[in-house]
């Protein structure tokens, strides 16, 4: 189940009112139950590792808790962390380590065939694990103190809005949450509804149509002409918008309307003029995440190379945030080039921020414009590698863009009529919150009529032009 | 040292650091408020300081920094 | 505030009912007036054609069997159902749909499409569901693709999902069909230039058991409404993964006493690469070949039967 499924659209309701039947000292305990029969609907071996994620961080941060010096809360810390990122490692980069053992070893002509595993990888640990493992250094660094009630923290591990892709979030934001007493509140029902709304769109109407066409290219990049490849290039960071961001978004509306306040994860990314702001506004929680718990400790060891030990944090930072993406050298690869593009702005910032006094140009809108443009264009580069599966292929999207011509591929043109149309609404949508919040108001519009034709027609819209199913075959004839 | 003076001296680095010369400083003052200021300068603003008032830093001390009154506190307290 | 919520979230309900009904009634009337192209052709063969031969498959159905050879050879009106991509299915709902209007003389299945456990097999199905309220015969096969599908027709436009431009187009005559209203047959110009390159014949891959009772039943029904069935196993260029194919379906047929004609190894065409435009789809030369093969055979078979 997750949440585009059809189940989802019945176990939610059913789950909501549950939820506030049960007196509210208890609700956590529905939560919790209903956290792991979704997780359970995935997979239930799952579930285990999840409990166990949970088990070993309650564990050790009681210890912790209970020896406030000597050198055992750091031991208690770092075994937890080992622990937890076991299963992570295991899952996610077994394969890969496994092959690249096999490759050394092969240097030295020693054949050692380990059997491939095939492994289904846990829907949504490089979340929980990273929530826990945050949870633990949290705890450590005294900012917040270890739970008692293992309930609680089970649920923070397993909370279901934000297992299956996040947002990352935050021991210090959620627990106190799920201890409070929540009241059924309508605004928070009503924006929570709009959240899902939206998100659903953003997936369903633009995401998964655009994604389409994507497919159909990059999944035969030999075939298809540098024309081709570079639109679908072009086009691809604007699903991944629409997909993450409407996923997230989805999930932001489900914790809302049962109470629970979970951090936005994306703010208008393609509005951003420069890397450092477009990380920022996309992926929010990650960054946030990688910032406090990996940037800020690694570039606080470094300072004394002052900007250059700035620059290691980066590579090293977004080094982890491209493995936690995928086990492929494509997303290294990725990674480093967000660390890199961070760290030449690093370098020039002084420079940039005296030429645009200078003059003047801040505010200059075709400024902001060319900034925006090729913000979005090195984000565009990057996303090449997290697209393709291996660096061949990436660089061969490359290689063709730039020497093979030919067409555009169009294959069945509703498909990216309806896209493009969806991809617009959203954008504009964006551009209205960005420059002029309070124009063309429609989801907060003060009038009533307003709002409820608004509603219904993004549900129409969805109805007619999203994306169910896999039954939308590009090549199929008229 | 007092409260004045270690402001003082830290709107000086301010300053310098973030190419403002009108920069005032309070002690709600945060990096939101501050061009420039941000993950990528903090370390450099951090260096700065240690440089000047002959102190080190631990990483527990950043994590309570939440304002440059915060800021003005830790510093009082390792002088 | 529980009413407070509960009201509003009736209102909208309210009107998304009203404006998915009156879009929804709105599409579907003008679906039903498209007169050409794939939509068109299924609800020809749904609804409308009587023709004494009919053919059934996918796009090897579409490209292989020519009209006027059957026309010519066997005496009688031909159609052809097939469509590309769309498997044993929905030639079975084509087939339900046929028989509960009349009973063709003779009926061909090209049974050239996978066995494999696909999903796609199930979400292609779509194009079936602005025939499911008036179909009956059809609902269990659309209904293959989810527990769900009852529950989501309540809204009228979710059989018309993505086909609004479609819709608008065909009627305001700015897109047609892209082939010829030629009884379903499309003929394919030109000859495989490429190298052949050897595949794995005997990969094994997971078997979709709803898929093997959906040909059984298509045999078992086509037979047993006195119509003269034929299943045939159109030639390839060469050796593909097909062998598993192959014996599940000729076992099915000797069991239900159908016969089943396996072209894909037959001398006329196998390497033959002029008559082919890619490995499995013959080009239009190909197709008289084949066709005339195939009525000639049929004729034969039929004049056997009779006393």
């Amino acid at each position: 189940m997750n949440f585009t499924s059809f189940n989802f659209l019945i176990f939610f309701p059913l789950l909501v009112i549950l939820y506030y039947a049960t007196p509210a000292k208890y609700r956590y305990i529905t939560l919790l139950i209903a956290s792991y029969f979704f997780y359970i609907n995935i997979k239930p071996v799952f579930a285990l590792i999840t409990a166990g994620v949970t088990l070993s961080t309650y564990l050790f941060t009681s210890l912790m808790g209970r020896t406030n010096t000597g050198p055992w809360k750091k031991r208690f810390m770092v075994i937890n962390i080992i622990l937890i990122l076991l299963p992570l490692f295991f899952f996610k980069y077994f394969n890969n380590i496994n092959a690249g053992i096999f490759a050394l070893l092969e240097l030295f002509h020693l054949k050692w065939p380990l059997p491939k595993i095939k492994l289904f990888l846990p829907i949504g640990i490089s979340f929980y694990t990273f929530m826990a493992i945050g949870y633990t250094v949290d705890v450590y660094n005294e900012e917040i103190e270890s739970e008692k009630n293992i309930g609680i923290l089970a649920l923070f591990v397993s909370f279901f809005p934000s297992i299956l892709s996040g947002p990352i979030e935050r021991a210090k934001n959620m627990l106190p949450q799920f201890k409070a007493q929540i009241n059924l509140d309508y605004n928070m029902v009503s924006q929570g509804l709009k959240f899902m709304l939206w998100g659903y769109f953003m997936k369903l109407v633009v995401a998964d149509r655009l994604g389409i066409y994507v497919d159909a290219i990059y999944g035969n990049i030999y075939q298809h002409n540098g024309t081709s490849l570079l639109f679908a290039s072009f086009l691809y960071p604007f699903q991944e918008y629409a997909d993450f961001g409407g996923y997230s978004l989805i999930a932001i509306g489900t914790a809302r309307i049962l109470g629970i306040n979970v951090m936005q994860n994306f703010n208008r990314p393609f509005l951003a003029t420069s890397m450092s702001e477009f990380w920022r506004r996309w992926h929010i929680s990650l960054i946030s995440w990688l910032t406090d718990y990996v940037y800020t400790p690694l570039s606080f060891s470094f300072r004394k190379y002052k900007v250059w030990g700035i620059v290691i944090a980066l590579m090293i930072t977004f080094f982890i945030s491209g493995i936690w993406h995928g086990a492929a050298l494509t997303f290294v690869v990725w990674g480093l080039m967000q660390g890199l593009f961070l760290s030449i702005e690093a370098l020039t910032n002084k420079e940039k921020s005296i030429f645009e006094k200078k003059h003047n140009l801040s505010k200059k809108s075709w400024y902001i414009s060319i900034g925006v443009c090729f913000t979005f264009l090195l984000f565009a580069a990057s996303e090449v590698f997290a697209r393709t599966t291996n660096i061949n292929d990436a660089f061969t999207v490359y290689r063709r863009i730039f020497t093979v011509s030919g067409t555009l591929f169009i294959g069945r043109l509703s498909i990216l009529i309806y896209g493009i149309f969806g991809l617009s609404i959203l954008l504009l949508k964006d551009l209205r919150d960005e420059f002029a919040p309070s124009w063309f108001l429609l989801f907060e519009n003060k009038h009533k009529f307003v709002r409820v034709i608004a509603y219904s027609s993004i549900i129409i819209l969805i109805l007619l032009i999203g994306v169910f199913d896999g039954g939308q075959f590009i090549y199929y004839q008229f | 040292m007092e409260r004045a003076e270690v402001l003082s001296k830290l709107t000086v680095i301010f300053r310098r650091l973030f190419s403002n010369d009108s920069l005032a400083l309070t002690n709600e003052l945060t990096a939101k408020d501050v061009g420039g200021w941000d993950s990528l300068s903090h370390m450099l603003l951090i260096t700065e300081i240690e440089s000047a008032f002959s102190i080190k830093f631990k990483l527990k001390d950043l994590n309570k920094m939440k304002n440059v009154g915060d800021m003005i506190d830790i510093i009082i307290a390792k002088l | 505030m529980i009413k407070k919520i509960v009201f509003n979230i009736a209102i909208v309900f309210l009107v998304v009912f009203v404006l998915d009904f009156a879009i929804g009634r709105t599409l579907q009337h003008f679906y039903f007036k498209e007169k050409s192209g794939a939509c068109f052709q299924i609800t020809y063969s749904m609804e409308t054609t009587k023709a004494d031969i009919l053919v059934f498959g996918a796009s090897t159905a579409r490209h292989h069997y020519v009209p006027e050879v059957f026309e010519g050879t066997l005496e009688g009106t031909f159609y052809n159902t097939g469509q590309n991509a769309l498997g044993i299915f929905f030639q079975l709902a084509m087939l339900e749909s046929v028989l509960k209007r009349y009973t063709p003389r003779v009926i061909i299945l090209d049974a050239e499409d996978s066995f494999e456990k696909e999903k796609s097999s199930y979400e292609r199905l779509s194009c079936l569901l602005p025939y499911y309220r008036e179909h009956k015969e059809i609902r269990k096969i659309v209904e293959l693709r989810s527990p769900f599908e009852r529950v989501k027709m309540i809204s009228k436009i979710y059989p018309f999902n993505s086909h609004v431009l479609t819709v608008l187009g065909m009627n305001l005559n700015i897109i047609k069909g892209d082939e010829l209203y030629n009884k379903g047959y499309v003929p394919l110009d030109g000859q495989w230039e490429n190298k052949i390159y050897p595949t794995d014949t005997y990969a094994a891959y997971m078997v979709d058991p709803n898929k093997v009772i959906a040909f059984k039943e298509f045999i078992v029904r086509a037979k047993k409404s006195g119509a003269s069935i034929f299943v045939v196993y159109p030639p390839i260029l060469q050796e593909l993964n097909i062998r598993q194919e192959i014996e599940i379906r000729r076992e099915i047929c000797l069991n239900e006493k159908v016969p089943f004609w396996d072209f894909s190894s037959n001398v006329l065409f196998y390497n033959n690469k002029g008559l082919f435009v890619d490995m499995v789809h013959l080009n239009h030369d190909g197709a008289m070949l084949f066709s005339k093969l195939i009525a000639a055979k049929i004729k034969d078979a039929i004049n056997k039967r009779m006393p």
